[in-house]
């Protein structure tokens, strides 16, 4: 038993579960309180002091029948209160009728467990090692049970009663046999089955290796190489992303305090020390940025804007005021879309207004368009965040345009996915937007695009 | 020097059948590490959606033991001096006052500013005395004579260094307060941590702490839990609200309906006197369960029908066609 969790609680760690020394520690304390004898305590018991991580569970659900099976009877003697003459008979006759299945009623008749090495070399007849996944364990036990030759046992033991009795065995003894040899059966068949559920178990620990990226490497992924699937769980990850992010944002409030004495509260929260100020209070600076988003919804952009937009959602409580355009070869405003719709549905939306296309994506004709018509969005206290990879088609980048934004507003912060590397090459205006903006982030994965956002709220 | 480990619960049955006297349901594993904690003296921590009784369970429990319940409900900013003590300022300096005179006899006869200062340091220990620690929870819940379940509540929402903060109180259960020495736990309290998974949980605390995950209940516990808490919900009625709630869980909402909006909506239902979840009603009453309008409006579309062809509307049809 000692093994067994010894080896169960290497597979866990195998699998990706963190399970410290002193965790596996307190695991035989758990047990010692809970016992071993049922079964569901037991697993209770490993599972409340190994696993800490909800993520864990399901691991530790799959490793525990491999490792702990089903309870199991132990085989019995049928031999059990039979003289020697007796015993001798049985032996005679079981030497003379079973043939290849001498292996399979030297156990059933005589009570005897296999080994664990002769368990071990069936498994390996029976091709075990193919095997990929412990759902296939019934499988290789059927075949196991094949080369003992378990479809002729019936026939077989059938003779042996008749020859038994045949030699004037007492047919009460004969009785016992039959009970006990098929209750062994079945004990039989059971370890059959948990042997090979444990042998693919162990084989397939190294697979768990392989087994799907964490949450956190899928944070550092480029947003190109997800799959839908992927894509699905990060969305998950937005929302604890965003706590994490409402959290640094309140923490900067709380000490971004800007040092001016805050008068009125400091009397009013002394006035129970008579008045002597042994609490200063300080006037704090409300840290919440007005926006103004540009966003680029080509088909390239379309997931990393899909996750800004979901950051955004889950952080509206952070935002003063946001306007939001969409471009591709021209600007559409979308405030509306972003205020009323969940960001999936939104982004659908735009597409309608913004189909992908073969046209090409012109940024400078999108900030022309903008400054005619949507300037009044930008004062002192805008941010204005542009989201794209500043790639023009070779036309005109609008530069004066883009700086005279960048004087109106309070800052700009650009954020593209692309490697800096890349910046400046082929059609790519970026180096030049760069110098005019205060702030440019590289947004190629969820990680960089939350410590963007992060440093968007910082004001 | 530990405190003893009082030995509360015999057998894990036992703590199953202590809790269902005080109406709470619990299966197994919580019954289970409940027992442990119990035994190893261990924290409990506690995670899974909000709404799930991870709160209740630390209150059945102290129910059940006949224990004190001491709640911390945590916050961003949490500090020491809201968890563990404070100086009563204010009472310090009232007593300063009124024994104004009193100070005067103790410093009569000193000399220099020295002497006095000195003289006066010999009664320090009167103002830093125990009458003038303001104790906050887990003072209270160390300092205790009586049995004790100490509740740390929503553990995320404090900042890290809150956590490791009581790691070391919850390490040995003893606190020092510079100018009264080190105080012992008299008796091990119990200790819980809820936790809503909005941040990772230093792997240090979690090794300290038994776990366990407390998802939504099946709908059959669903409903044993809504019969045991609103008995007057007639029983088939009842099995369709809370189908009706598991297939709002299964889809995307902004916030699914936890087990306590469940009981609220049970309860609302009860009130309004109804017979069957017809439109009507579960319109009526559906603020109870949904907390945003864009889910409403979702759910609402659900409900009738409009581009909820992939399950939701099955769910739907099954409400309608009970009698």
């Amino acid at each position: 038993m000692e093994e067994r969790i010894t080896k169960f609680v290497a597979a866990l760690r195998a699998a990706g579960v963190r399970v410290s020394l002193a965790e596996s520690e307190d695991a035989w304390r758990a047990i010692r309180h809970m016992g071993v004898m049922d079964r569901n305590r037991f697993r209770w018991a490993l599972r409340a002091t190994l696993v800490k991580d909800a993520s864990g569970l399901p691991i530790f659900e799959e490793l525990f029948p491999l490792y702990f099976g089903v309870d199991q009877p132990p085989m019995m003697d049928p031999q059990d209160g039979m003289s020697q003459e007796e015993r001798d008979m049985l032996q005679q006759a079981m030497d003379d009728l079973a043939g290849e299945l001498q292996q399979l009623l030297n156990w059933l008749l005589n009570g005897r467990q296999p080994s664990q090495e002769e368990l071990e070399e069936l498994a390996q007849q029976a091709g075990i090692d193919r095997a990929t996944s412990t759902s296939q364990a019934e499988r290789y036990a059927r075949r196991m049970q094949r080369l003992l030759h378990w479809e002729q046992l019936q026939e077989l033991l059938e003779l042996l009663w008749e020859l038994l009795a045949e030699q004037g065995m007492d047919p009460e003894k004969i009785q016992q046999l039959k009970e006990r040899v098929a209750q062994n059966m079945e004990a039989l068949e059971k370890q059959l089955e948990q042997f090979a559920g444990q042998a693919i178990g162990e084989q397939t620990v190294e697979e768990y290796q392989k087994r799907p990226p964490s949450v956190d490497e899928l944070m550092e992924r480029p947003f190109e190489l997800l799959n839908e699937e992927e894509m699905r769980l990060l969305r998950d990850e937005v929302r604890r992303l965003a706590a994490r992010l409402r959290s640094h944002a309140a923490l900067r409030q709380k000490r971004g305090q800007d040092g001016r004495l805050d008068a009125k509260s400091t009397i009013r929260a002394n006035l129970r020390y008579g008045g002597v100020p042994m609490e200063l209070h300080y006037r704090t600076r409300r840290l919440r940025p007005k926006l103004v988003t540009l966003l680029d919804v080509s088909t390239s952009m379309r997931q990393v804007t899909e996750f800004f937009l979901w950051l955004l959602y889950e952080l509206q409580d952070q935002i003063q005021k946001a306007r939001s355009f969409a471009y591709i070869d021209h600007l559409e405003e979308v405030s509306q879309d972003l205020a009323t719709l969940r960001p999936d549905e939104a982004m659908q939306s735009i597409t309608t207004k913004l189909p992908p296309g073969h046209y090409n994506t012109d940024f400078g004709a999108s900030l022309r368009e903008f400054e005619a018509e949507h300037m009044d969005a930008i004062d002192f206290r805008t941010t204005v965040i542009v989201l794209g990879d500043g790639r023009n088609n070779l036309q005109d980048p609008a530069l004066d345009t883009f700086s005279d934004l960048g004087r109106r507003s309070r800052r700009i912060i650009w954020m593209n996915p692309e490697y800096p590397a890349q910046w400046g090459t082929g059609d790519s205006d970026m180096l030049e937007y760069a110098p005019l903006c205060n702030e440019v982030y590289q947004v190629r994965n969820l990680a960089q695009l939350a410590a963007a956002v992060d440093r968007m709220l910082a004001d | 020097m530990a405190a003893e480990v009082a030995n509360r619960f015999e057998s894990v049955p036992e703590v199953r059948e202590g809790l269902k006297a005080v109406n709470y349901l619990a299966d197994e594993g919580i019954a289970g590490v409940a027992y442990l904690a119990d035994r190893l003296g261990k924290p409990v921590l506690i995670e899974g959606p909000a709404g799930t009784g991870k709160t209740q369970l630390a209150k059945s429990i102290a129910e059940m033991t006949g224990a004190r319940l001491i709640r911390l409900q945590c916050y961003e900013g949490l500090d020491e001096s809201k968890a563990l003590y404070e100086w009563e300022y204010a009472k310090q300096m009232l007593y300063t006052q009124l024994l104004r005179d009193k100070l005067g006899d103790v410093l009569a006869g000193t000399h220099s500013l020295s002497d006095a200062a000195d003289r006066l340091a010999t009664e320090e220990d009167v103002f830093f005395s125990e009458r003038f620690l303001l104790a906050r929870p887990l003072l209270r819940a160390i300092n205790s004579d009586e049995p004790t379940v100490l509740l740390i509540d929503e553990i995320d929402r404090a900042d890290a260094e809150f956590e490791a903060f009581l790691l070391e109180v919850l390490s040995d259960f003893q606190v020092t307060i510079p100018e009264i020495g080190t105080i012992s736990a008299r008796q091990h309290p119990v200790v819980f941590l809820t936790s809503n998974n909005t941040r990772e949980l230093s792997e240090a605390l979690k090794r300290r702490c038994l776990y366990i995950y407390i998802d939504y209940p099946s709908t059959e516990e669903e409903l044993n839990i809504v019969q045991l808490k609103v008995p007057d919900l007639s029983a088939s009625l009842a099995r369709q609200a809370v189908e009706l709630v598991h297939s709002l869980r299964r889809m995307d909402l902004k916030k699914n309906p936890s087990v306590s909006e469940t009981l609220d909506w049970a309860r609302a239902l009860v009130t309004l006197n109804a017979r069957s979840l017809d439109p009507e009603t579960v319109e009526n009453t559906m603020t109870v369960l949904l907390k945003y309008e864009a889910d409403v409006v979702r759910v609402r579309r659900m409900l009738q029908g409009v581009g909820g062809g992939d399950g939701y509307g099955r769910a739907h049809h099954e409400i309608r066609g009970r009698p």
